[in-house]
């Protein structure tokens, strides 16, 4: 029932992910982060399987940063970073134990100045949307983006949108999910909104 | 007194040398000569080709130029069968970059990769090292064209001009007197073609004896980069029309 | 090739055994010395399947073995440190295997692990963790992170995923660092860092009291008694919970232990002074 929504405008990537850690019948922890850094511009949101998430989203964040490290801090693009990912749970789905875990990824690409939005699932299917979810908000919030999303919107425009699908999950989704982390990637990198 | 850490790679002598490495280098040192040139629109690379007998039954491709990507090329010094091997190594981690990233493999990167295998071979045990310096010449967007070279002992640098391979010394002083920043790609081959035409020896270059190449971006799709290995044809013409013929002549009256 | 062709004879087929004995021997005759760093695996094929036949009296009530479950265990931060409690009884379906479990394990005097799910796993694991937080502190020089002390915990039985590790464990300590930290840390591999957390099959009975109590400014006195009281309040509505409550406190100097509260005496005591427990007569 974990919430991830993502919604990419013109200047950058909105993320949005619930705060409720559950397991089973009881909430555990209401300030639950379901994201990582993997650079300064490329943020990865995940949902599935507990332990399989945070192990991936680490594992893959490590990576991230290790080519960084070799690189001589060049970043590695947006772009390359969702290939690298889906490789990864690509190879993992055929293994004796796959990752269950599925995830959208943030990106800003500083060379060419454009934001991106890969979305990515346990099958290793990806692919580059203006916005995403996965789970059940998705089924709430896709019509909604669907009529209301533009091609020309700015962050301010995209966060108003963001909250008119929050505003849906919460009256719509039948357990509370302790409120979402709002996180934007634009040129200057990645900040926390609230 | 050096004898005894001759024949071991990995044995550094007293003074603290690796004979087998330097020797490795020397044998560079008389193969045919490499050089490349980084122009504001590409970048050239020129081999020269030693004709071993008329009897020998080639198909006129080029044998000391290899595609290792979409996006580079290299020249080869030295042993040819050792340079198979690893520019076939190159090829694979070029394509294993592009499966996992999605993108072509950044020039450096890839340099790093087959100088880590030659490295390898200068420390492990039981191994000669491998018998080659490159050329590389690559295009990316970091750095956008970019010419290195490669030794055997798996150093690499990054160059504007250079040459490896026999005679390098001097042509890359002609080199370095001649080259400009701002040099078209034109100006480039015949410098190229203007430098092996003084360290050669031999007296009348035609296409028999040079091998060339050279690396562009597309003129009608951006960001596309071309890759050209020459045909006897179009090097005879460069010969001609940069006129280091008549020079020769002229040298000879 | 005897065993591979065992496997695949039909007389055999139906029997577990007969695989376990057809894997082990393989397992024996391929033993070498190997310099590459391994995990030990259960000689079966699949580890969950033959566990979940053979454990989980949910889905089979005839299962030969039963596994200790049932549990209440809390651990709460508050300003003067934190609050362990937990029940101590041990069942293995219906059969109440002991009433004096003792189901905080101290780790070192400074870390507190708490036990539910698998005893045997929490025992064993959480001792191995006490080794590892001693090795760190002996190539540190500094004592372990209560966050570095729960990742080894959590990365261990993540690499254990699937194969039947049974934990929900809390790992609690007070580092000058951190000040009192709790870690949740399960056998799913998840690990949350939090400031309350109930767990076992008695955790929502735990919750209710503790949540509506709960204040931030708790004197030790007042937590030390909202810890007791929650795991009574658990052990009065699960049945696979009771015996009696340990109760501990943990501080800057280390944890402190607050001892052992029979819940058949305390129960009564705690009735008559707060007038509560009205379903019970007496």
């Amino acid at each position: 029932m974990d919430i991830i929504l993502g919604i990419k405008v013109q200047d950058g990537t909105i993320i949005a992910t619930s705060k409720a850690a559950t397991r089973g019948i009881s909430v555990l922890k209401d300030s639950d982060d379901k994201t990582r850094v993997l650079n300064p511009h490329n943020l990865v949101a995940y949902t599935g399987e507990s332990g399989d998430t945070v192990q991936f989203a680490e594992y893959v964040q490590a990576n991230v940063q290790l080519y960084t490290m070799r690189e001589n801090d060049i970043e590695l693009s947006p772009k390359a970073t969702a290939s690298f990912v889906r490789n990864q749970l690509a190879t993992s789905i055929r293994s004796r134990k796959p990752y269950q875990v599925n995830v959208l990824i943030a990106g800003y690409d500083t060379k060419t100045d454009t934001p991106t939005l890969n979305w990515i699932d346990y099958l290793g299917t990806q692919v580059e949307l203006p916005y995403g979810a996965h789970g059940y908000a998705g089924f709430y919030a896709t019509s909604l983006l669907d009529k209301h999303y533009r091609k020309d919107m700015k962050v301010e425009q995209g966060l108003e949108l963001l909250q008119l699908c929050l505003k849906e999950l919460e009256t719509r989704m039948p357990i509370d999910f302790k409120g979402v982390y709002i996180k934007v990637v634009d040129k200057d990198g990645i900040k926390a909104l609230n | 007194m050096s004898r005894r850490y001759d024949s071991r790679t990995t044995i550094f002598s007293p003074e603290g040398r690796l004979y087998q490495v330097e020797y490795a280098q020397e044998a560079i040192s008389m193969a045919g000569t490499a050089i490349g040139i980084l122009s504001t629109e590409g970048v050239v690379l020129a081999c020269e080709k030693k004709v071993t007998s008329k009897l020998l039954d080639n198909d006129g491709s080029a044998e000391k130029l290899y595609v290792i990507s979409d996006n580079m090329i290299c020249a080869v010094a030295g042993m040819t069968a050792d340079a198979s091997i690893l520019v076939n190594n190159a090829r694979v981690n070029a394509q294993s970059y592009l499966k996992t990233y999605n993108e072509e493999i950044p020039c450096e990167i890839l340099i790093k990769r087959v100088c880590d295998v030659k490295q390898g071979y200068t420390q492990h045990g039981g191994l000669r090292p491998f018998g080659v310096s490159f050329l590389y010449a690559g295009y990316d967007d970091r750095y956008e064209f970019q010419l290195f070279t490669s030794n055997p002992s798996g150093n690499y640098s990054g160059w504007k001009a250079t040459s490896i391979g026999a005679n390098n010394s001097a042509a890359q002083t002609l080199l370095k007197k001649d080259y400009k920043d701002e040099l078209t790609l034109k100006e480039a081959c015949e410098l190229a073609i203007k430098v092996l035409s003084k360290t050669m020896d031999s007296s009348n270059l035609n296409s028999d004896k040079l091998e060339f190449a050279t690396l562009s971006l597309s003129k009608t799709t951006p960001g596309k980069v071309i890759h050209k290995i020459w045909g006897e044809s179009d090097i005879d013409a460069l010969i001609k029309e940069s006129g280091v013929l008549d020079e020769k002549s002229q040298d000879d009256d | 090739m005897n065993t591979i062709a065992n496997k695949f004879t039909h007389a055999n087929s139906s029997s577990v055994l007969n695989e376990i004995n057809a894997v082990q021997s393989e397992f024996a005759s391929g033993h070498q010395l190997e310099l590459a760093p391994s995990i030990q695996v259960p000689p079966i094929s699949q580890p969950t399947d033959f566990l979940r036949a053979h454990t989980d009296d949910a889905s089979n009530p005839d299962c030969k073995i039963k596994i200790a479950h049932g549990t209440t265990t809390l651990a709460f931060r508050f300003k003067e440190g934190i609050v362990v409690a937990v029940d101590s009884r041990a069942t293995a379906g219906n059969w109440i295997a002991s009433q004096t479990v003792n189901k905080v394990i101290r780790i070192n005097p400074f870390l507190l692990g708490t036990m539910a799910g698998g005893a045997a796993d929490c025992q064993y694991w959480e001792t191995w963790l006490g080794t590892q937080c001693r090795l760190h502190e002996l190539r540190e020089k500094e004592r372990i992170s209560v966050a570095a002390a729960s990742k080894i915990l959590g990365n261990l039985v993540y690499e254990y995923k699937g194969m039947g590790l049974s934990m929900g464990t809390m790992v609690c300590g007070y580092t000058k660092k951190e000040g009192p930290t709790i870690y949740y840390v399960d056998s799913d591999g998840t690990r949350l860092k939090g400031d309350i957390f109930c767990v076992g099959s008695g955790q929502t009975f735990a919750y209710g009291v503790l949540d509506s109590e709960y204040k931030w400014d708790l004197t030790v006195e007042e937590a030390l008694y909202l810890g007791k009281r929650s795991i009574l309040a658990a052990t009065h509505r699960d049945a696979y919970s009771g015996g009696s409550i340990n109760l501990y406190h943990v501080t800057e100097t280390g944890w402190v232990y607050h001892g052992n509260h029979n819940v058949g005496d305390i129960f009564w005591d705690i009735k008559e002074k707060e007038q509560s427990f009205n379903n019970v007569d007496g």
